[in-house]
């Protein structure tokens, strides 16, 4: 278990992430795969937290930043999807597809 | 004193990597069950497990606010507003089944160059990095940043919250049905 | 030597079953070293005991819990309650538990398997997890977190995931409802459960439940216990908002609106039999077992007793406990069912502004008490 281990496991979490926002129809998973991408961010935060600066809590901070950005985020997404699949009665991305596609 | 706990337990480096490479590879199948289940449900329930596992991975980081925090906020509140709108906007006898867009391929292929090269480059600066010390609780030091250093960005998260939560109730209330008056 | 070591360790501790715990295992891991055992295997071995120890004792207390609701409210009602099966009727839970174990499991063809499977899972493991930062008594608690109580709130929302997936995943429009309705309340009653504690965190400085606990462990003028519930409103307004959140969140009645057996049969768990069904009702009646054990912790002193030194803090623990969970089953049987507008009217606009309230109240306290 060291820096580089975390490193590589955050940069594979964060192309999941990306790839996932890429090729996903419901706009929804977008969402989630935008999540995936905010906790590949907080996990290097923290590695480097603790494995360069030990004693020191700066990471930890600024992933509690993250965290809460990613909750205003998916508040407002949320509410946006709602309001769209009421108003297109879908919550795809393209538009101009059938409901439920 | 530790209650009941008179004897710790010595978790050699051996225990703590076999846990790291056990959570690690759970969270990367839960990521990927999040952008390859076909059921919208599965994969916010893939989600949540790779959220809380990414959870279990700050404690072993010595954040044990933070995987607390984690926990609460992102399985205990934005997952479960996430399959609340799933529920409120599909059903489940004719959820779509989703395949991957047009654009699958290209995304694929700019996600694996993109993990390429920062691998590349971490590999260079940090092979060799990381030298294991012993977690201290964090909780009062947090606190202690959070109110002293890191102030104005603590003051300009809550506004953003306060933004956040008022563009909500905007969106969220139905104008067809209930004009503004 | 080995009775003198004996009657050292009785003359110290007495009743106090966490000292002959840590003890014991001590003893236990130093035998097994002497035998060629690894050390770590040593402690390994001992925490997977410590485990089932937790397990067992919180699955028997709910079993006896779900036999003092009925004998509860059959004295309510005037009635008798459970007689038949042994004295007093006193092994009916048992053969009922025995009975859902033996039942078909029957999953519906609508329904998502896998999560139909997982969904009893996900809502019974995270209590189990939250009664090891349970001081159930002086030295007798599985782990000392340093942070005790967030971590409780965090664990235990998990369980409103297993509640949603058992929604969706039985392919029934009634556990959709309930589902639906058990999200809206759980995660609104989550944020006034939350911020009724943050005033005890601030007075004690601490959120590990076993520091606070024995922080209340000291008294007024040689005899006033100081609790945090003694504490003029800031104790009172904090624990009515605690405790009114907590039996929303263990879905209790008057707060079932999940499982309005009038409205949407049982709610989200309709379509579940046998073993599954026991599983979620083990896990609302160790949810409250965990309400009232944190008020306990909290507000009430912990292990302290009011004299009597010689009586262990175990049984002032569990004695505490007990008369809580009665009020919670009292609660049931005198109050009706709320309107959903109504649940979310006393959670956004009764309680949360008033847990608000409290924070300011405990901030002048503090800075009074600090004042030069």
């Amino acid at each position: 278990m060291t820096l580089y281990h975390f490193l590589i496991l955050s940069v594979l979490l964060f192309s999941i992430g990306l790839y996932g926002v890429l090729s996903r129809r419901n706009i929804l998973s977008v969402l989630m795969s935008i999540e995936l991408m905010f906790n590949a961010a907080n996990i290097n935060f923290v590695a480097f937290n603790y494995f360069r600066y030990p004693g020191q809590v700066w990471g930890m901070g600024f992933a509690i930043f993250v965290i809460t950005l990613a909750a205003a985020e998916a508040v407002v997404g949320l509410s946006l999807i709602l309001a769209g699949a009421r108003h297109f009665g879908s919550s795809s991305t393209r538009p101009g597809t059938a409901p439920h596609d | 004193m530790d209650p009941l706990a008179t004897c710790p337990l010595e978790v050699d480096g051996l225990i703590i990597d076999a846990i790291f490479y056990v959570l690690a590879a759970a969270t990367l199948l839960s990521a990927l069950a999040v952008v390859s289940c076909r059921n919208i449900f599965h994969s916010a329930i893939a989600l949540s497990a790779c959220l809380s596992i990414v959870a279990a991975l700050f404690a072993l980081l010595g954040a044990d606010f933070l995987a607390a925090s984690q926990l609460l906020v992102y399985v205990g509140g934005i997952m479960i507003l996430m399959l609340f709108v799933i529920m409120l906007s599909q059903r489940p006898a004719t959820v779509p089944l989703q395949r991957a867009n047009s654009q699958w391929f290209w995304g694929l292929l700019l996600s694996g160059v993109i993990a390429w090269r920062l691998l590349l480059s971490f590999r260079q600066v940090f092979r060799f990095e990381g030298s294991r010390t012993p977690p201290v609780p964090t909780t009062i030091a947090l606190g202690h940043l959070l109110m002293s250093d890191m102030l104005v960005p603590f003051e300009a998260i809550s506004l953003v919250l306060l933004a956040a939560l008022v563009g909500a109730v905007l969106f969220g209330q139905d104008l067809a049905e209930n004009p503004p008056k | 030597m080995i009775t003198e070591a004996f009657w050292r360790l009785w003359s110290v501790a007495r009743f106090e079953a966490g000292t002959y715990f840590s003890h014991l295992f001590a003893a236990l891991v130093a035998l097994g070293t002497t035998h060629g055992v690894p050390a770590v295997a040593g402690s390994l071995g001992v925490m997977v005991v410590q485990v089932l120890m937790i397990v067992t004792a919180v699955a028997l207390t709910t079993l006896f819990m779900v036999y003092a609701e009925r004998k509860v409210s059959a004295g309510m009602q005037a009635r008798l309650g459970p007689m038949e099966t042994g004295p007093w009727g006193l092994l009916q839970c048992v053969a009922d538990a025995i009975k859902l174990l033996f039942k078909e499991d029957v999953v519906p063809d609508s329904a998502d398997h896998w999560l139909h499977v997982l969904a009893p899972m996900v809502v019974v493991a995270p209590v189990f997890v939250c009664f090891a930062l349970i001081p159930f008594g002086k030295d007798l608690m599985l782990i000392n977190l340093d942070t005790g109580i967030l971590f409780i709130f965090a664990i235990s929302g998990v369980s409103t995931i297993g509640i949603l997936m058992a929604g969706w995943g039985s392919g029934n429009k009634y556990s959709m409802l309930g589902g639906i309705r058990a999200a809206g309340q759980l995660v609104s009653y989550e944020i006034p459960r939350v911020l009724s504690v943050v005033p005890l965190l601030m007075f004690y400085g601490s959120q590990s439940l076993q520091s606070i606990g024995s922080l209340q462990q000291q008294r007024l003028f040689g005899f006033l216990p100081k609790w945090f519930i003694f504490y003029p409103v800031i104790g009172q307004l904090s624990f009515v908002i605690f405790f009114i959140s907590s039996v929303a969140e263990a879905n209790r009645t008057p707060f079932d609106l999940p499982e309005a057996e009038s409205e949407l049969v049982a709610g989200f768990h309709t379509e579940f039999s046998g073993l599954k069904f026991a599983l979620f009702f083990l896990a609302e009646y160790a949810y409250v077992f965990l309400a009232a054990a944190m008020a306990v912790a909290l507000y009430f002193g912990a292990g302290d007793g009011f004299f009597m030194a010689w009586i262990p803090s175990w049984f002032w623990f569990l004695l505490k406990t007990w008369v809580l969970i009665f009020v919670i089953l009292w609660l049931r049987w005198t109050f009706p069912r709320l309107r959903v507008d109504r649940l979310m009217q006393l959670c956004w606009q009764f309680l949360l502004p008033w847990a608000l309230v409290n924070i300011v109240f405990t901030g002048v306290w503090i800075l009074w008490r600090h004042a030069p």
